[in-house]
């Protein structure tokens, strides 16, 4: 009896601490029901204002639905590391840019890191890695080991830069992991504008200041390409060039696609840009180019008087002036003169002695702000800016600019990203996930338990208290380790129901043999639990083993039914085993059970 | 209540009809396996999942021409839910211009009634033979980490039957699968994610009524003679037929339950699992138990207990 209240007590505590954990969730249940009851918006404003702490609390503490039930945006983001090894190189030649295309073929197959690969191939091939990367006198372990810390301290970085973005845009509580040596996991609930978001999280935001070449240059520059294009062979070298733009099927000399105002500026009509952007983007015509020079379209297109849309194309110094790095501040308004939105920005003091210097040495001539590799806006120089201010114009929204703010403000990325996966519930559909995992956990209760009670009489009931109680150990595990619940995670607790009743399912039937064998009820009592006890613990240990597996490999979803599986069975072991044996024990002592109790 | 008064069965007599079930059983999904091979989800061979539901019902195949002449390669399906069809396309680039794309066409060939992109779900080549990879070493680590305790807990006999009879519990739901995949609408049994979750769990479940069929084989034999093992052999799989069959029976409880609440998106789990449960239950008495049978029967020499 000493033995049993120890028990009784450790049952008490495990419910008491269960129920203690769920609370909050009930609270904050509760409490938005009231907040939505409200008929006037004051009166609902009042209430949360006067329970403001109390609902802070219960939402802070509630038990956490996943993203595929309120709705919301799981992405699978990867820095592109070859970039940032690329940035790292000095002196590429050919045979650089060939080895490095190798390997980035490579990795698409392997899970290696882009380092280690790459390590690999100069080794075959018998290079140095010094003839590209740092110093000459390092060895190739040494490079190695500063290109993993590089490509590590990457990673990070970008995770930082992208949690300012994601704040800076206001998601609550959003979720941000790395995974892996180049992959981040990014989970953001209840988003409404999921391209603008997708946006946001990619922009490098690549901010550059260029000098604008003088016009004759420009000139001589598209000259020099059209004569080369007009003598390549009549069929152009990108196929898919030919089709992107509607009018540019036949446009083999350049001077179909691009005009010349008599302002000397240099345009490509709206319908053929993205034909003369891959032109640009071709090694044959930037080779045309004078040195260290390169062509950039305009971000936005302008408008001439009949209202056609063109892209004015820039011939700019193709090392910069300034980065982006020296911004520190950054602030998007409408501009003076008119309803265009606008960033401003302020710079650093490095920046803005450099920024002084450039802009003094280059009065009269343009400066072209370039933005991930288009040109926003090519202001001519007035006079020398010493206070470090520069203003990005050409910007089509507020949406736009704010987005921009948040990018320049977060700072660049080190590194290009890209969304690998990406999965996005609406809450529609979240709503209606809730519904059928509502219906599933009662219905698979009802059945359960409702079958226990038939087939094993008032042990059954036993039985189902236990299960009860497993439920809610379960759901105050997820809460208060501030774990979600997805609908995967509700499949694992329906399907643990049905597992945790097998432990009782086989103690009961030992039981009634013991029983059928003649023995006194309690002799078959203690006999089932001791001798059903190693067929349950094995099957809890494989199941066990089987969801921490799981839980390892599996991501989002998946993983959400693992956890839920796993914590299930280990609770399982306690209700089945010594909750039920409790309940047994106390009833057969108040003589309230008899032989006929086991159905 | 008692569904299973005193039974009697001779399923050691009968073990041969039972393998040559099995075998064909294996046989028949491994020709599907090679021949049709699976039916992969885009957690495992990439591309892009839409999910658009309709204010009003909708002609699935009007939906079909309409994307279809949007220049969207791909299937569509009806969703397993009331309005909804699901556009499976290879597609793994932008969302936004896929999502832009569908929205206008539809917008635009079928003003009467308009559709809302619910779900889209897009998995890159990359990550998806990662994923491949992953759910491999998961499931051969579930294998060996249960090989490695069964083979602890129980006689070298008993465990290799134990384990013969999980991989053929999964063997054969993976076969289903194969022979199965894409013939139903309203459960398209996808290999994804959840299946490889089902199959992990089949793989820890199939053990359960292996062990209690085990443990009772081993309560009785010890001491007695090897001429005595047919009669104990059948006799403890009798005893433990009710508890074998009522503990699948309240987890195929539950199973049923997600298979018809639990929405489209657990369906093919919920199918998995219920397939793995009965060819589980089904093994334990007629795989795994039976090959001990025989194993011993060829060794010639009682089965020694540890600890006996």
């Amino acid at each position: 009896m000493k033995n049993n209240r120890f028990k009784l007590i450790l049952i008490a505590v495990v419910a008491l601490v269960s129920v203690w954990s769920i609370w909050p969730t009930y609270r904050d249940y509760e409490l938005s029901k009231k907040l939505s009851g409200f008929r006037s918006s004051e009166d609902s404003l009042k209430f949360s204002i006067d329970h403001r702490a109390e609902i802070e609390q219960a939402r802070e503490k509630s038990l956490k639905l996943g993203l595929d039930l309120r709705g919301g945006m799981h992405l699978v983001m990867e820095v592109d590391l070859f970039d940032l090894i690329e940035q790292k190189a000095w002196n590429k030649d050919a045979r650089f840019q060939q080895i490095m295309a190798g390997v980035k073929s490579a990795s698409a197959t392997s899970g290696a890191s882009p380092v280690e690969l790459l390590a690999a191939e100069f080794k075959t091939q018998n290079i140095p890695l010094s003839r590209y990367f740092y110093d000459i006198r390092n060895s190739d372990q040494e490079i190695v080991d500063k290109l993993n810390n590089e490509s590590q301290d990457a990673l990070k970085r970008a995770k930082e830069i992208i949690r300012n973005r994601i704040d800076q845009y206001g998601v609550a509580e959003p979720l941000i992991q790395t995974q892996g040596s180049r992959r981040l996991i990014i989970e953001l609930s209840g988003v409404t504008d999921e391209t603008r978001v997708r946006k946001l999280l990619k922009g490098t935001a690549k901010l550059e200041f260029k000098l604008v070449k003088d016009p004759e240059t420009l000139l001589r520059a598209i000259e020099s390409v059209n004569a080369m294009l007009s003598q390549a062979s009549p069929a152009p070298a990108d196929s898919a060039a030919a089709v992107t733009a509607a009018g540019a099927h036949s446009a083999r000399k350049l001077s179909d696609v691009i005009g010349v105002m008599k302002n000397g500026v240099v345009f490509t009509p709206e319908y053929s840009r993205d034909y003369v952007a891959t032109l640009l983007n071709r090694d044959d015509v930037r080779a045309r180019l004078p040195q260290d020079t390169e062509l950039l379209l305009a971000a936005k297109p302008e408008q001439t008087e009949k209202g056609e849309k063109y892209f004015p194309i820039y011939l700019v110094k193709k090392s910069p002036e300034l980065t982006g790095g020296v911004i520190t501040e950054a602030k998007a308004t409408f501009g003076a003169q008119n309803v265009q939105p606008e960033v401003s920005m302020s710079m650093n003091d490095e920046g803005t002695s450099k920024w002084a210097r450039i802009t003094g040495a280059n009065i009269g001539k343009q400066i072209a702000i370039v933005l991930d590799g288009a040109v926003y806006s090519a202001p001519v120089v007035q006079s020398r800016i010493p206070n470090g201010n520069s203003v990005i114009n050409g910007i089509s929204g507020l949406d736009e600019a704010k987005d921009l703010e948040i990018i320049l403000k977060a700072g660049a990325l080190p590194a290009p990203v890209r969304i690998l996966e990406e999965r996005t519930v609406g809450p529609s559909l979240g709503s209606d996930y809730i519904r059928a995992g509502l219906q599933s956990l009662a219905w698979g209760f009802a059945a359960v338990a409702l079958f226990m009670i038939v087939y094993y009489n008032k042990a059954g009931l036993a039985a189902d208290f236990a299960l009860v109680l497993n439920i809610l150990v379960v759901v105050s595990v997820l809460a208060g380790f501030k774990a979600s619940l997805s609908l995967p995670g509700i499949a694992g607790i329906v399907l643990t129901m049905g597992m945790a009743v097998d432990a009782n399912v086989l103690i009961y039937e030992r039981i009634r043999e013991e029983l059928a064998e003649g023995k006194s009820l309690k002799m078959a009592v203690d006999a089932g639990y001791g001798r059903a006890f190693s067929s349950i613990l094995d099957s809890h240990v494989t199941t066990l083993a089987a969801a921490f597996l799981l839980s390892q490999f599996g991501v989002g979803p998946v993983q959400g039914f693992a956890v839920t599986l796993m914590i299930g069975t280990g609770a399982s072991l306690f209700t089945a085993i010594i909750v039920t044996r409790v309940i047994f024990e106390m009833l057969l002592d108040s003589g309230f059970m008899n032989e006929k109790s086991f159905g | 209540m008692r569904l299973f008064q005193k039974t009697n069965f001779n399923f050691i007599k009968h073990r041969r009809v039972a393998y040559a079930v099995s075998v064909l059983l294996l046989v028949a999904g491994m020709a599907s396996l090679f021949t049709r091979g699976l039916n992969y989800g885009i957690d495992f061979k990439g591309g892009s999942e839409v999910v658009i539901r309709f204010a009003k019902p909708v002609d699935v195949g009007a939906v079909r021409s309409v994307i279809g002449q949007a220049g969207v390669r791909g299937s569509v399906k009806q969703y397993g839910m009331e309005r909804a069809v699901l556009l499976s396309t290879d597609y793994h680039g932008e969302t936004a211009d896929l999502k832009g794309l569908i929205i206008r066409a539809l917008a635009d060939r079928m003003p009467g009634n308009p559709g809302e992109v619910v779900s889209i779900q897009a998995v890159g080549p990359s990550i998806a033979s990662d994923m491949k990879w992953a759910a491999m070493k998961a499931l051969g680590a579930a294998l060996i980490g249960i090989l490695l305790y069964v083979s602890a807990r129980f006689e070298i006999k008993f465990a290799t039957a134990g384990v013969i009879a999980i991989f053929h519990d999964v063997l054969s739901v993976l076969g289903l699968f194969s022979i199965l995949g894409g013939l139903f609408d309203f459960m398209p049994l996808e290999v994804d994610q959840s299946i490889i979750a089902a199959f992990l769990t089949i793989a820890g479940y199939s053990i359960t009524d292996t062990v209690v069929v085990y443990d009772r084989i081993r309560e009785r034999i010890r001491g007695q003679k090897p001429a005595e093992y047919e009669r104990i052999f059948n006799e403890s799989m009798n005893q433990t037929l009710s508890r074998t069959i009522i503990t699948s029976g309240t987890l195929m409880i539950s199973v049923l339950v997600l298979f018809i609440f639990a929405g489209p998106a657990i369906r093919g789990f919920a199918f998995a699992m219920f397939a793995g449960i009965v060819v589980g239950t089904y093994s334990s008495i007629f795989v795994a138990a039976p090959i001990v049978f025989d194993w011993q029967q060829r060794s010639k020499s009682a089965i020694k207990l540890r600890g006996a």
